[in-house]
C-alpha cells in the first residue's frame, strides 16, 4: 500500500491519543490489534513500566517501556543503564512504530510463483517447520549438511553463541554475518594480534583525535558517545574531527580537517612524521612494546627499514599534504599539539576504513597510538573483559555433523583476495554463483537486509536466484527476503527475549537483559525458539545438544556464571563505578541475593548488569601478535602472504609475491607492504568528484526507514524529508550552475541516480555525499519509493586484504537534470 | 542451636539505653550513598579518594561517631560550610528525616566496611604468623591445611575470618597438636593476608559477602542462641561475657573479627565447660552479625533534660525560640513532638542558613556545642515538646 508524506502527517495529528480512542483514521500509521484496542478502552487503564534493551540497532540502549493495561504506550531512556545512562536516539523513542507497524509479517508465508511478484501465500507454523525440517533431514541422510549456510545479521552474544551451537550441531561450518565487523576487526589483527575492537578512555583523554570516526551518529553505540561528548565539553577535552564531510561529529568537535577521501592513512602518516622527527613519541613504550620501529635483522641476516625510518623518509609535511589536500601547516600545528599533549587519543573509523586501502590506513592510524604508548593506560586504549558467563554445555557432534563441520567454509574467499577473512560478501556471493568449493542447498537468511546494502547487486541478486531453497527469519519483507520461498515471522524486539552484551568499543563489560514487554501481537515467534524448536525436530545428536525448552533458559543458564562469579553489579540507581571500586577494594559486594531467582529477578527488574571495574592487564598480554608487542611491521600480514604464495604456488609454480600482491592491489613493494602506509586508491581519474555516504541517526543503515516518523526526521540536518538529497560545496555549486533544490544526476561508471542539490559549505569541493538508508524498492509502504541508494553507483570495490567494500571507492560526474 | 558463648569478646552487657532504641536503623545503610551523591555533598567531600577535596575526606579523617556526635561536628562547622556554599554558588540541600537518618546511617557506616589491605604485607604475614606451616602457595608451605592456592578468590577478608572461624575448633586441635602458636591477628593484618591470598590463588570465581546488614545481623544474634549469655535487650539468660559497653564496637569489620578470632580459644574453653556447640556462620552471617553489633553504638546516651534546658539559654537559644509568638524562631514547645534525634538534626541542618543569617545580622557568634550538649538539648527538646 502506498502512503504520500502529505497524507501520514494528517493521520499522524492525532497521533497522541491513537491508542486509546482506536481506530479514528490512523490504522495505516499503527496497527494495533483490535483485542488490544478494546482491552485498552475498556480497562482499569493501569500503568506499568518495564526495562528492556532497544533492539533497533547495534547501539543496546537500556530503555523503559510505559504499558497501560499491558500495552506498550511509550518508551524513553532507562537512566540507570550505564550504557545509555537515559539518553535516547531518535530511532529507539519511536520503536513503538516497529512494533505497530501495519508492514509487519504477522504469519508464516510461502512464496507463490517468481521472486519480487509479491505473491506469497499464509502457511502455519506446523507446516513451516515441517517444510524446514524434512529439507535438512534429507541433507543429514545425504551427509551434506555443509550445504546449510546461515547468514546473519550482526547478532552478538548468547544469539550468536546459540546459532553457531545450532550450525555446528547439525553439521555446517558456514554460519557468517554480513555486517563489517568480521572486516572491521582486519588492522586491528594486524597491529595487536587479537581481533577485539578496543576500548577508548575517552573520559579521561585531553585530546581526542578521529580519523573518519562519526561516533556520534554512525558509531556502534552513538548514545553511549554521545554521552561522553557531554562529558568532554565539562572538562574541556579537545576535540579534532578528521574527515571530507562536516558530520554531526564534526560539527560538535573544536576542531574539523577537511580531508580527501581515501588518505586517512597518509595523514596518519604525517602526523607520526612529527612525533617522530619532534621526538615526542613515548620512547620507553616504543623501546619496550613495539616491533619494527627501527630498522631490523632477521633470522636470515635480511635488512628490513623500520617505521621510523620508512616514515621520515616517506611521509614529510608537504608531500602529505600534496596527497591529503591538508596543509603542511596543519599537519605540523597538528602533530605537536597530539605529541606535547599528555593523555592524546588517536582512533578510526568510518570513511578510514571504507576504501580499498582501509587496513593500511587504519594500521597507520593505530601506529600513532603505538607511538604515543596509549595502551592500559589513563585516556588510552583497553580491552575489556568478557562478561563471565556460564558455558553452555558441550555441542553434541555425530559423524554427520563432524563430516559437514570439517568441510571448508564455503564463504572463504576461493582465490588471492581477502586473506585476512573468512567472510566478505563478495565472495559469498561469487562462490555461490561458481558452486565453489560447492553448491549450496539451503540458505537461513537471519534479519538483515544484504541486498540493499550490497555494492555487487546484480550478482548477489543472482545468488539468491540460483540458491535452491532460502528461509528468511525477519519481521518484515525487504529487499533480500523477496528472494526468499518461505519467510518466518519473528517477534519483535519488544516481544522477544535475547541479551546485548559488550557493545563493541563500550568500555566497560556489560549485559543489558531485553525481555518481551509484550505477548506477541501476531503471530509471530522468537528467533531463539525457533533454531531451538528446529533442533529438536531434526532430532538425534542436533536436538541432544539444545537442551533447553526455550532462548529465555539459554539466557538464564549463561547468567547464572554472572551471579556465581559475584562480579560486577546490577545496573540500578546509584550503582556507579566509584561505588562498586571502592567496595570491591575492601572485598565487598553492594548487593546481595539470597538465590539466583532472587539475582535474575532483579536483573529483569533493572535491565542489566555491568562490571566497570576491569582487571589491569599487562602489556605482554594484551598484544598477541608473533612478536608479543605492538607491531609496526606486521609480521602477521607477512606470514599470511607468505602463506598464501606457497599455497598458490602448489597450483601455479609462476606465481611470485608481485603476482600476489598485484591481485591485492596492493602497489607497495618491499617491507613497506607489512608497515603502515598510504595506498593508492584506483579511482577512475576522468571523473571529478570523490563520491561518499553517510548515515544519519534516525535511520541508521537503512532499517528506520520503515518508520514514518523517521522518515519524517529523515534529512533534519538540512530539512530534507523522505527523500535523498546530495551535498555539494558552493565552490562547485557554482562551477556547475547548481542553485539549492536542484535535481542533478550522479553517474558513476555502473549507473546513475537523481537526487537534489543541496549546497553546503560543510563539505570539502569536490567530494559530494549522499546519505545512505533510502532508495528501498521494498520494505513496507513507508519505505519503498522514496529516495535512493547511492550503493547502486558504487564499483565494486573492496580492501583486499580484509574484504570490507569500499563505500568510498568511486568516483563520480554530475550534471543539472533537466 | 543452644548457644551460650557466642562471640565472648565482642558482645557484653548493654547499657539500659540501647534497649530503647528511637532510631530505626536503615535497612541497608549503604543506601545513604544516593542522598550523598543526589544532594552534592560529594561535589566538596570525598570517600576512598572520590569525590571533591573542597571539605575533609570522609575516611581519611575517620571521624564518625553516634548520630549526635557526627551532627555535633557537622554544627560546629555551619558558617564554614555556609560560606564555601556561597563561594560555589551552591544552595544548601534540604533534608527529609529520611534521607538525614540514611545519610548518618551511611557516613557511620562506611568504618565498619574497611580499608583494603596490601598484597606485600599479606605475603609477609603468612610466615609471621605461621600460616605457611600448615598451608601452602605457590611451591612452598606445609600440608595439613587445604591449599591457598586452589581456593577461590575469596575477596573478602570476613569470608576468609568466617571460614576459619567455622573450623575454629578443629584447628585450634591442630595447632595444638603441632605445637604450633595460635596465630593472634589484627584487622589490618586480616585484609593484607587476604589481599594476598587473592592475588595468588588460582580459582576463577570471586567470592565477596554483601556488607552487613544490621537487622539481618539481630536476627542472626537472636537465632544463634547468643542471647542466652549476651546482653542486648536487658534480659540475658545468663551474663557470662565480658562488658559491652567497655568495648569499642564501631570499628571495622575484620577488627571486630579478628577480635572474635584471637579470642576463639578462650571461648571454646568455655563453651566446653558449658557443652555448648561452637556456632558456625554461613553466607552473609557474620558480616551482618558484626553490622548488628558495630549499629550498637549509633545511637547516643540519653542525655539530661536539665542540662539541656541550661544549654538551651546558655547558647541562647531560647531569645528566639520562645514559648508563644514572641520570639523570631517557632515556639518548640508548639512543634510536633520530637521522637528521634535524626528529627531534631533534620531541623537543625534544614534551618542553619536562615539562624546564621539572624545571627550574623544581630552580630551574635554561632553557638558551638559539644556531643553532650547536643544530647542534653535533645532530650530537653523531646521533654518539651512532648509536654
Amino acid at each position: 500500500m502506498e502512503i504520500k508524506r502529505r497524507d501520514f502527517l494528517k493521520l499522524f495529528g492525532g497521533f497522541s491519543g491513537a491508542l486509546l480512542l482506536g481506530g479514528c483514521g490512523l490504522d495505516e500509521v499503527l496497527e494495533v490489534p483490535a483485542s488490544w484496542v478494546n482491552k485498552v478502552k475498556n480497562g482499569p487503564k493501569i500503568e506499568t513500566w518495564k526495562n528492556t534493551i532497544c533492539g533497533l540497532c547495534s547501539g543496546g540502549c537500556g530503555i523503559q517501556v510505559r504499558l497501560i493495561d499491558g500495552l506498550p504506550v511509550h518508551i524513553k531512556g532507562n537512566p540507570n543503564y550505564p550504557v545509555n545512562q537515559g539518553g535516547m536516539c531518535p530511532l529507539g523513542i519511536n520503536a513503538l512504530h516497529h512494533l505497530y507497524n501495519p508492514d509487519r509479517i504477522q504469519i508464516p508465508m510461502k512464496r507463490v510463483g517468481n521472486p519480487l511478484t509479491g505473491k506469497w501465500e499464509p502457511i502455519s507454523w506446523e507446516d513451516a517447520f515441517k517444510i524446514i525440517s524434512q529439507r535438512l533431514i534429507k541433507l543429514r541422510r545425504q551427509n551434506i549438511t555443509h550445504q546449510l549456510v546461515i547468514l546473519g545479521s550482526g547478532e552478538r552474544g548468547v544469539m550468536k553463541e546459540l546459532i553457531s551451537r545450532f550450525a555446528s550441531a547439525y553439521g555446517s561450518p558456514n554460519y557468517y554475518q554480513f555486517s563489517s565487523l568480521p572486516n572491521d576487526v582486519v588492522p586491528y589483527l594486524l597491529v595487536h594480534g587479537q581481533s577485539q575492537i578496543p576500548s577508548y578512555d575517552f573520559l579521561n583523554a585531553k585530546i581526542i583525535l578521529s580519523f573518519g570516526s562519526n561516533f556520534l551518529e554512525e558509531g556502534f553505540s552513538p548514545i553511549y558517545y554521545t554521552k561522553l561528548y557531554s562529558h568532554h565539553r565539562e572538562q574541556q577535552t579537545r576535540y579534532i574531527q578528521i574527515e571530507p564531510r562536516m558530520s554531526l561529529t564534526a560539527a560538535n568537535a573544536d576542531s574539523w580537517v577537511p580531508i580527501r577521501p581515501g588518505t586517512y592513512g597518509a595523514l596518519a602518516l604525517g602526523l607520526a612524521y612529527v612525533l617522530i622527527r619532534e621526538e615526542l613519541y613515548n620512547e620507553d613504550f616504543v623501546t619496550k612494546y613495539t616491533f619494527g620501529f627501527e630498522d631490523w635483522i632477521d633470522k636470515e641476516s635480511k635488512k628490513h627499514i623500520g617505521f621510523r625510518n620508512y616514515v621520515l623518509e616517506n611521509y614529510y609535511p608537504e608531500k602529505v599534504s600534496e596527497i591529503t589536500g591538508v596543509s603542511s601547516e596543519l599537519i605540523l600545528e597538528l602533530g605537536r599539539e597530539l605529541g606535547n599533549t599528555p593523555r592524546a587519543l588517536v582512533l578510526g573509523g568510518g570513511g578510514a576504513l571504507d576504501n580499498t586501502n582501509g587496513t593500511f590506513s587504519m594500521m597507520a592510524i593505530q601506529s600513532l597510538n603505538g607511538l604515543l604508548g596509549n595502551y592500559e593506560r589513563k585516556g588510552g586504549i583497553y580491552f575489556i573483559d568478557e562478561p563471565p558467563y556460564s558455558k553452555l554445555p558441550p555441542v553434541i557432534e555425530d559423524s554427520i555433523a563432524k563430516n559437514g563441520n570439517k568441510k571448508e567454509p564455503h564463504a572463504k574467499p576461493q582465490d588471492i583476495s581477502f586473506p585476512l577473512t573468512n567472510f566478505s560478501i563478495e565472495s559469498f556471493t561469487k562462490n555461490i554463483l561458481r558452486d565453489n568449493p560447492y553448491p549450496i542447498d539451503t540458505l537461513f537468511l537471519f534479519r538483515g537486509n544484504p541486498l540493499f546494502h550490497s555494492i555487487n547487486h546484480h550478482e548477489f541478486v543472482d545468488a539468491l536466484k540460483k540458491t535452491p531453497f532460502i528461509v528468511s527469519f525477519d519481521s518484515f519483507i525487504n529487499e533480500t527476503n523477496e528472494y526468499a520461498h518461505l519467510i518466518l515471522p519473528v517477534n519483535t524486539f519488544l516481544e522477544d527475549w535475547n541479551e546485548s552484551s559488550n557493545i563493541p568499543s563500550v568500555g566497560f563489560s556489560h549485559i543489558g537483559i531485553q525481555q518481551p514487554v509484550v505477548e506477541p501481537l501476531f503471530s509471530t515467534r522468537s528467533m531463539g525458539d525457533i533454531f531451538i524448536d528446529l533442533a529438536k525436530q531434526i532430532g538425534g545428536t542436533v536436538s541432544d545438544s539444545f537442551p533447553f525448552e526455550n532462548y529465555k533458559q539459554v539466557i538464564e543458564h549463561k547468567l547464572l556464571g554472572v551471579y556465581n562469579s559475584g562480579r560486577g553489579a546490577i545496573a540500578s540507581k546509584g550503582v556507579k563505578k566509584m561505588w562498586l571500586e571502592y567496595l570491591q577494594q575492601r572485598g565487598w559486594q553492594i548487593s546481595r541475593y539470597s538465590s539466583y531467582e532472587e539475582f535474575w529477578d532483579q536483573l529483569l527488574k533493572d535491565g542489566g548488569w555491568w562490571n566497570p571495574i576491569r582487571e589491569e592487564k599487562r602489556l605482554n598480554e594484551i598484544f598477541k601478535t608473533p612478536s608479543g608487542k605492538f607491531e609496526f611491521y606486521s609480521q602477521k600480514l607477512k606470514n599470511s602472504l607468505d602463506t598464501l604464495l606457497k599455497n598458490q604456488k602448489e597450483n601455479d609454480s609462476t606465481h611470485n609475491l608481485e603476482s600476489i600482491l598485484s591481485r591485492l592491489n596492493i602497489t607497495a613493494r618491499g617491507d613497506a607492504v607489512y608497515l603502515p602506509h598510504h595506498e593508492i586508491v584506483p579511482y577512475e581519474g576522468e571523473k571529478p568528484f570523490y563520491f561518499t555516504t553517510f548515515q544519519v541517526l534516525p535511520n541508521r543503515d537503512g532499517k528506520g526507514a520503515n518508520l514514518p516518523l523517521m522518515q519524517e526526521m529523515f534529512g533534519y540536518s538540512v530539512r530534507s524529508y523522505w527523500r535523498s538529497w546530495v551535498e555539494i560545496n558552493p565552490i562547485n555549486a557554482e562551477e556547475y550552475g547548481i542553485k539549492d533544490g536542484d535535481w542533478i544526476w550522479i553517474e558513476s561508471s555502473i549507473n546513475r541516480i537523481k537526487v537534489q542539490a543541496k549546497v553546503i559549505p560543510a563539505i570539502m569541493p569536490n567530494v559530494i555525499a549522499i546519505p545512505f538508508g533510502l532508495g528501498h524498492t521494498s520494505y513496507g509502504r513507508y519505505a519503498k519509493g522514496y529516495g535512493v541508494n547511492p550503493n547502486s553507483i558504487m564499483h565494486n570495490l573492496y580492501d583486499y586484504l580484509s574484504g570490507k567494500p569500499a563505500l568510498d571507492g568511486t568516483k563520480v560526474k554530475i550534471s543539472l537534470a533537466s | 542451636m543452644r548457644i551460650t558463648f557466642l562471640i565472648v569478646v565482642v558482645l557484653s552487657v548493654l547499657s539500659p539505653s540501647l534497649l530503647s532504641q528511637e532510631i530505626i536503623i536503615p535497612q541497608n545503610p549503604l543506601n545513604g550513598r544516593l542522598v550523598f551523591e543526589e544532594k552534592g555533598c560529594i561535589e566538596c567531600h570525598s570517600i576512598g579518594g572520590f569525590g571533591g577535596t573542597t571539605g575533609p575526606s570522609l575516611t581519611r579523617d575517620l571521624y564518625f561517631g553516634s548520630v549526635l556526635e557526627l551532627a555535633t561536628i557537622i554544627w560546629n562547622h555551619t558558617p564554614q560550610m555556609n560560606r564555601k556554599f556561597r563561594q560555589m554558588t551552591i544552595n544548601r540541600p534540604q533534608l527529609t528525616e529520611n534521607e538525614m537518618l540514611d545519610l548518618f546511617g551511611f557516613l557511620y557506616y562506611l568504618r565498619y566496611l574497611g580499608e583494603p589491605g596490601s598484597v606485600a604485607k599479606g605475603k609477609k604475614l603468612l610466615e609471621i604468623k605461621g600460616c605457611s606451616g600448615c598451608h601452602s602457595i605457590g611451591a612452598s608451605g606445609g600440608s595439613i591445611g587445604p591449599s591457598f592456592e586452589n581456593i577461590q578468590q575469596y575477596a573478602s577478608p570476613l569470608y576468609i575470618v568466617q571460614t576459619m572461624w567455622n573450623h575454629g575448633p578443629a584447628m585450634q586441635e591442630q595447632l595444638k597438636k603441632s605445637g604450633v602458636k595460635y596465630p593472634i591477628l589484627t584487622g589490618q593484618d586480616i585484609a593484607d593476608i587476604t589481599m594476598y591470598i587473592r592475588q595468588a590463588t588460582m580459582g576463577n570465581d570471586e567470592i565477596r559477602m554483601a556488607p552487613g546488614n544490621p537487622n539481618k545481623g539481630k536476627e542472626v544474634f537472636d537465632n544463634k542462641g547468643c542471647d542466652n549469655c549476651h546482653l542486648t535487650e536487658g534480659k540475658a539468660k545468663r551474663i557470662l561475657a565480658p562488658n559491652l559497653r567497655k568495648l569499642e564496637l564501631k570499628k571495622s569489620v575484620t577488627e571486630t573479627a579478628s577480635s572474635m578470632w584471637n579470642h576463639g580459644p578462650m571461648m571454646l574453653k568455655e563453651m566446653k565447660k558449658e557443652s555448648i556447640d561452637w556456632p558456625i556462620f554461613v553466607n552473609n552471617e557474620m558480616a551482618d552479625l558484626i553490622a548488628y553489633l558495630y549499629f550498637l553504638g549509633f545511637e547516643d546516651k540519653s542525655g539530661d533534660k536539665n542540662r539541656g534546658e541550661r544549654t538551651f539559654k546558655d547558647k541562647s537559644c531560647n531569645s528566639c525560640h520562645k514559648t508563644g509568638r514572641e520570639g523570631k524562631g517557632p515556639d518548640l514547645t508548639k512543634i510536633k513532638k520530637f521522637d528521634s534525634p535524626i528529627k531534631m538534626v533534620q531541623l537543625m541542618w534544614n534551618h542553619a542558613s536562615e539562624m546564621e543569617d539572624l545571627l550574623i545580622s544581630q552580630n551574635k557568634p554561632w553557638p558551638t556545642l559539644d556531643t553532650g550538649d547536643m544530647c542534653d538539648l535533645y532530650a530537653y527538646l523531646k521533654y518539651i515538646t512532648q509536654k
